[in-house]
């Protein structure tokens, strides 16, 4: 009798570890969701200020053209440049390490086509005073700005998922239930070599 | 206490200026180290520390914020300095509204224009929910029109003062922006404060109203008043002597009770103390330190160098 009831403690005891195991894992798992929400979110983001830029580039291919006509070349670039980037789509739930670099290195292929746009105006003094381009200008600028702000609020929301599914002991629970490290952006060789702006 | 805190708070900034001034090279101000007027004074958003620009203008354009956040829930911070780390004023703007989440947190409406002269930078941060009201090209055109002439000449007052001036009418006329509903938990706070306050008269009275009044041992009707109350030395000893009237049946009461210490008739018959009012603590309302809403910023707006 004494020794039955010795068993059923222990086995009452390790159902008792088990479910506190359990729901210790339920909580978890349901904190890298909101998590991995977060991550999409800021990827949301990102991808609304790169189609932010990408709505006003025709804008300012046009006023460029009205004062440089002869620059075909460069506004040929802008708008390929432009149509390969728009093209790549990327869904933040089943991301892969090329589908973000494609994405990156299309972006930054707009990005050096765009400065190269904003370096040519520099060659024309009306267009340069043009009231309309100055906005346009600003609008760009603005525009990579937000587009710096919203990678790095992706990055830090990656990163923290990241530290959170590798540490002991949560990584147990991301290992059960599939949920992988995700992957930062990092700045290129393209988002180095920020385009020359010439003061003359 | 919290008051000397913060003078004492001031003297030390004041003490560093001075330092600052005395050593002929000015502080290079970092996000930590700026002092955020707004935060010890409610009705401030000029930050001034190096004087860059004159009282007269940073008196007026304080009026005309607190103004604009009253009536469109606008937060603004105007910085204008002589140096900031880096020399960035865009990332010394992001980074300075992010932390302290300048502008509301449902609109996300904050402003925040800096200027550093020594630097030459300035720029125009609008708030993640200000950037259709003010988009950055209307930022740019602010800029090029009515802050970069005057700042090329020198004159930080013009710049600054016509600058936020403009951005400012075109937060006026954007009816979409409402006032932060925080005013309202300001008046929600006074109402409770209130109702605490007349229900602590209501105790007071009604206590007062139960030691005078009581009910009649005769005719059972709440009638018993007080008549006369004295003290009365009785067998050598102290006593509260009082007078009891029923003004229904005419019964006539004597007790005599221990008199209490201190007040003579703080006590009732029915032993109830009477509550004096409670001191309510009002005023130093007009210098209570303001506080920022939570809003961010997200990299919007225009600036440059001149």
């Amino acid at each position: 009798m004494k020794k039955l009831a010795t068993g059923t403690l222990v086995l009452l005891a390790l159902i008792g570890v088990a479910l506190i195991a359990f729901f210790w894992g339920v909580g978890v798992r349901n904190g890298f969701v909101s998590q991995e929400e977060n991550v999409s979110t800021a990827w949301a983001n990102v991808q609304t200020q790169y189609q932010r830029r990408a709505d006003l580039i025709p804008n300012l291919v046009n006023t460029v053209k009205g004062y440089a006509k002869h620059e075909q070349e460069t506004f040929e670039k802008v708008v390929e440049a432009r149509a390969k980037a728009t093209e790549i789509k990327v869904d933040p739930t089943n991301m892969t390490a090329e589908d973000l670099q494609k994405y990156q290195e299309a972006q930054g292929e707009l990005t050096q086509a765009l400065g190269r746009l904003i370096a040519i105006s520099e060659n024309y003094p009306e267009l340069k005073a043009n009231q309309n381009f100055l906005e346009l200008q600003a609008q760009l600028e603005g525009t990579e700005n937000r587009i710096n702000e919203s990678r790095s609020l992706y990055n830090k929301a990656v990163q923290d998922y990241n530290v959170n599914i590798r540490t002991f002991p949560k990584n147990i629970v991301a290992s059960i239930c599939n949920f992988a490290k995700k992957d930062k952006f990092e700045a290129t060789a393209a988002a180095q070599e920020a385009p020359q702006v010439s003061f003359d | 206490m919290a008051h000397f805190l913060r003078i004492l708070r001031g003297a030390c900034i004041l003490l560093l200026w001075m330092l600052g001034l005395g050593m002929g090279n000015a502080t290079v101000w970092t996000i930590d180290n700026l002092p955020m007027v707004h935060l010890q004074d409610a009705r401030r958003y000029v930050c001034n520390p190096d004087g860059v620009l004159s009282q007269e203008v940073v008196d007026s354009l304080d009026a005309l914020l607190m103004d604009l956040e009253q009536r469109r829930g606008v937060q603004t911070v105007v910085v204008a300095v002589r140096q900031i780390e880096g020399g960035d004023a865009y990332r010394f703007g992001v980074d300075l509204g992010n932390k302290y989440g300048v502008g509301s947190k449902s609109q996300r409406s904050g402003l925040i224009v800096v200027l550093a002269t020594d630097d030459r930078a300035y720029f125009i941060h609008t708030g993640n929910g200000l950037e259709g009201t003010l988009p950055d090209a209307i930022c740019k055109r602010v800029e090029m029109q009515l802050m970069v002439p005057s700042m090329k000449e020198g004159k930080w007052d013009d710049a600054i003062g016509n600058g936020v001036s403009a951005l400012a009418k075109y937060i006026e006329g954007d009816e979409s922006l409402i006032p932060e509903p925080n005013n309202e938990d300001d008046t929600a706070g006074a109402v409770m404060a209130l109702l605490i306050m007349l229900f602590t008269l209501a105790i007071c009275v009604s206590s007062i109203y139960l030691s005078l009044v009581h009910k009649c041992p005769k005719c059972g009707k709440r009638k018993l008043i007080l008549r006369k109350e004295e003290v009365v030395r009785v067998n050598g000893k102290m006593k509260l002597h009082r007078h009891w009237r029923c003004s229904s049946c005419g019964h006539e009461e004597d007790t005599y009770d221990d008199p209490p210490a201190g007040r003579g008739n703080a006590m009732g018959r029915s032993g109830v103390p009477i509550i004096f009012g409670s001191g309510g603590n009002f005023g130093g309302g007009g210098f209570s330190g303001g506080s920022f809403g939570g809003g961010s910023f997200g990299g919007g707006g225009a600036g440059g160098h001149f």
